[in-house]
C-alpha cells in the first residue's frame, strides 16, 4: 500500500514523501519521535500517521522489495543498497578478473564484454555458465545457466574440459580447506554440469529476438537460472538492414527486456560483443560493435584486450567499479589468472 | 522453444587424412561450424581442401562424415588432376571403407564462382542441392576456395564501401552457418594473405588471436578481408611456409666452388584462434600422396 493510500491530508504527506518515507515499510521501525523530527511534523501527528500505517497493513509487513510504494515498483535507496550488499557475485575463475570486477560478475545487472576473435570471450561465457553452478558452500549460487550461442562457438568437449577442472577445483578446495573431506564430498560430476546449462543455438536475429521475449516465461518456469550468457548478442545485427531505425529500435527494445530480466529475477546477464573499426576523423579506431546508442544500455562493459603476450580485460563502463586493468589466461581448465610473474592490477 | 540436450551432442569432425594433423585438431574439422585456412599461395591450402573433400567419403566410424562434398572454387582452373591424384592414394589406403567401383572424385561436387553475388545466389540453391542430395551419399562438407578472392577487387577504399562489404561478409557468414548447422554440416574456406607494411601499431598491429605476427616466406603478413571477417569465423587455421637453405653435406659453404646450395621449404600448420584448441602448432610436407603432419623428435 503507498503512502499516499494513507488517510492522512495532503501536506502530511508530502512531509513524509519530502521527508523520504514513501514506503510501509519505511516506517515500520521508527519511533514518532523520530518520524516528528524528520518530517517536520508534530508529535502526535507522527504518532497518528504510525497508527494509520500500522493499521493499514494487514498481516505482517510485506518484504521491501519494492511492492508498497508510490510507484509500483519503486524502491528507496536504503533498501536497495541492503540488497545490494547481500548479492553474490559469479566469480570467473581467475582471482585477478573478480578483483577489478568487485568479487565477479554482478547480479541484476548486465554486463557487457567485448574484444577481437581469439581473446577468450566464449571461454569466459562457457567458465561463467559453469560457475554460476558452484554451490553455496564454496561460496558460489548454486544456479543453473541459460547459454544463447548466436555463432556457433560453443563446443561441448570445451565446456566439459571447464566443467571437469571446476569440479576437481572444488575437490582441492575441501581437501584443504575443509579438510572434513567425506562431509562435504562433491556430489557433482561434469555431465550434470552440462545438464544445467539450457543451451539455445540462433540462427538469425528474428530467432534472437523471439527467444529473448520467451525468456521471461522460461525463466519463470525454472527459477534457478542465475546467468544469461548470450555469445554473441551482436552477430546477426551487423547485416545490413534495410532501415537502420528498425535496427537500433529492434536493439534499444532487446537491451531494455535484458535488463527487465536481469532485475526481476535477480539474474546476471553477460553479452558478449565484437570489436569493430571506427572512421573518425580520417583515422580508424577501436569500438564495441553496435554503435554508439548500444553502449549506452548496458550496466558494465569490460574490453578484453591484447597487451604484448598477454590477455588483459579493462572495466570501460561500470557505475560502482573503478576503471581499472588486469590480466588472465586461457588454460585448459578455463579462464585462470595470468602466469606471468610481472602481471599486476593497474589502476587507472 | 525448446534448449538442447547438451548431454546428446558431440561434435562430429572429418579427419584430415593424418593422426598427427587430426590429434593437433582434436578430431579434424568440426562440423557445425566454420573453419579458415589462412596462408600465402602454394603454402598447401587448396591441397588441404581437396583432402577433407575425398576423406569426408570415410565411414563416420573411422572419421570421415559418409557424405560427399560440394567445392566452391573462386580461383582457376579448378585442380582436376592433382585431386585425381590424390584419390588414387586415397582408394588404395581406404579400400575396405568404400564401396567397390565408386570413383572417389564423383563425390566432390564442384561450382565455379566469380563474385560474392553469386556466391549468395548459390547459398540460396545449395540448401535444396543439399535436400536432394541426401538420397546418395548426403553433402556434409562445403569448401570455398577461396573467399578471398571474391572480395578482393570488387569494392573500393572507401568507408561506405567497406562497410558495404563487411554487411556482406556477415550475411554469407550467417547463411553458411545456418546451413551448417541445419544439415550439420562442416564449412571449410581459405583465405589469402596481405603484406603487412608500416609500423606496427594502431590498426595495423591489432593482434588477433595466438600469433603475435604471422610470418610467411620471410615476410609478415595478415590474413585479407581484415577484422570484420574474422569475426566472421568460428576457428582460424595458419599455413607457412619458409625456405630453408642447407649446408651442402661434404662441409663447404654455400656459394664456395664445389657447394651445392640445398633448399628446403619448411612448412608449418598453426592454431590462430579456435573455441575448443589451445595454442598449438605442427609441421608438415605435401607430397604426391597428400599433405601430412611431421612430428619433429627430439634425437
Amino acid at each position: 500500500m503507498e503512502i499516499w493510500r494513507l488517510p492522512i491530508s495532503a501536506s502530511q504527506r508530502g512531509k513524509l514523501i519530502s521527508a523520504g518515507y514513501t514506503t510501509l515499510s519505511s516506517l515500520s521501525s521508527i519511533s514518532s519521535s523520530d518520524l516528528a523530527r524528520e518530517s517536520k511534523v508534530s508529535e502526535s501527528e507522527a504518532l497518528d500517521i504510525l497508527k494509520f500505517a500500522s493499521h493499514s497493513h494487514s498481516g505482517g509487513w510485506e518484504m521491501s522489495s519494492g511492492n508498497c510504494s508510490i510507484f509500483e515498483g519503486a524502491q528507496n535507496a536504503w533498501d536497495m543498497l541492503h540488497e545490494e550488499e547481500s548479492l553474490v557475485h559469479i566469480t570467473t575463475s581467475s582471482a585477478d578478473l573478480d578483483n577489478i570486477l568487485g568479487g565477479g560478475i554482478h547480479c541484476k545487472e548486465v554486463t557487457e564484454i567485448g574484444g577481437v576473435p581469439g581473446i577468450g570471450k566464449t571461454q569466459l561465457g562457457i567458465q561463467i555458465a559453469v560457475n554460476v553452478q558452484i554451490p553455496h558452500g564454496f561460496g558460489g549460487l548454486g544456479g543453473k545457466a541459460i547459454y544463447i550461442d548466436t555463432e556457433g562457438s560453443f563446443m561441448v568437449e570445451r565446456a566439459l574440459q571447464i566443467a571437469e577442472a571446476c569440479i576437481e577445483d572444488m575437490s582441492e578446495y575441501n581437501r584443504f580447506i575443509r579438510k572434513d573431506f567425506q562431509a562435504c564430498e562433491i556430489r557433482m560430476q561434469p555431465k550434470d554440469i552440462l545438464g544445467n546449462i539450457f543451451y539455445f543455438r540462433i540462427c538469425s536475429y528474428t530467432e534472437q529476438i523471439a527467444l529473448i521475449n520467451y525468456l521471461d516465461k522460461f525463466i519463470s518456469e525454472h527459477k534457478d537460472v542465475k546467468v544469461v550468457v548470450v555469445d554473441s548478442v551482436t552477430f546477426h545485427f551487423r547485416q545490413d538492414f534495410d532501415d537502420m531505425a528498425l535496427r537500433t529500435r529492434v536493439l534499444s527494445g532487446m537491451a531494455l527486456k535484458l535488463m527487465k530480466l536481469a532485475k526481476k529475477f535477480s539474474l546476471a546477464v553477460v553479452l558478449l560483443n565484437q570489436v569493430t573499426t571506427k572512421h573518425t576523423e580520417g583515422s580508424f579506431q577501436l569500438a564495441l560493435a553496435l554503435g554508439d546508442s548500444w553502449s549506452h544500455t548496458c550496466t558494465n562493459r569490460i574490453v578484453l584486450y591484447w597487451n604484448g603476450n598477454e590477455r588483459y580485460a579493462y572495466i570501460d563502463k561500470s557505475p560502482s567499479l573503478r576503471s581499472a586493468s588486469a590480466a588472465y589466461s586461457v588454460t585448459r581448465r578455463g579462464i585462470r589468472n595470468s602466469s606471468s610473474s610481472c602481471k599486476r592490477i593497474k589502476m587507472m | 522453444m525448446i534448449s538442447q540436450n547438451l548431454l546428446q551432442s558431440t561434435t562430429q569432425k572429418c579427419t584430415t587424412g593424418c593422426p598427427i594433423l587430426d590429434r593437433l585438431l582434436r578430431g579434424g574439422i568440426p562440423c557445425d561450424s566454420i573453419t579458415e585456412i589462412v596462408a600465402e599461395s602454394g603454402s598447401g591450402k587448396t591441397q588441404i581442401c581437396l583432402q577433407l573433400s575425398l576423406h569426408a567419403q570415410l565411414p563416420v566410424s573411422h572419421g570421415g562424415l559418409s557424405a560427399s562434398a560440394l567445392y566452391l572454387h573462386t580461383e582457376f582452373p579448378f585442380p582436376f588432376r592433382r585431386l585425381h591424384q590424390l584419390s588414387l592414394s586415397f582408394r588404395s589406403s581406404n579400400a575396405r571403407h568404400l564401396p567397390c567401383n565408386d570413383n572417389p572424385c564423383d563425390r566432390v561436387y564442384v561450382q565455379s564462382v566469380h563474385s560474392a553475388d553469386e556466391l549468395l545466389e548459390i547459398m540460396s540453391k545449395t540448401e535444396s542441392f543439399i535436400e536432394s542430395s541426401k538420397t546418395q551419399l548426403p553433402v556434409r562438407l562445403i569448401v570455398i576456395d577461396s573467399i578471398a578472392a571474391l572480395f578482393r577487387s570488387e569494392f573500393d577504399n572507401t568507408p561506405v564501401e567497406l562497410k558495404r562489404r563487411s554487411s556482406l561478409f556477415f550475411k554469407i557468414s550467417s547463411m553458411l552457418k545456418a546451413l551448417a548447422r541445419r544439415f550439420n554440416l562442416a564449412v571449410l574456406l581459405t583465405n589469402q594473405v596481405v603484406d603487412m607494411v608500416g609500423p606496427n601499431e594502431g590498426i595495423n598491429g591489432l593482434r588477433i588471436g595466438n600469433l603475435g605476427c604471422l610470418y610467411t616466406s620471410g615476410r609478415r603478413v595478415c590474413p585479407a578481408l581484415g577484422l570484420a571477417w574474422a569475426n566472421c569465423v568460428n576457428s582460424r587455421l595458419f599455413l607457412s611456409r619458409h625456405e630453408e637453405v642447407n649446408r651442402e653435406e661434404n662441409g663447404k659453404l654455400i656459394g664456395e666452388s664445389g657447394g651445392f646450395v640445398c633448399k628446403q621449404t619448411r612448412r608449418k600448420l598453426y592454431v590462430v584462434f579456435a573455441p575448443h584448441l589451445p595454442e598449438s602448432s605442427c609441421e608438415f610436407v605435401i607430397t604426391r600422396e597428400g599433405l601430412f603432419g611431421v612430428e619433429i623428435t627430439a634425437c
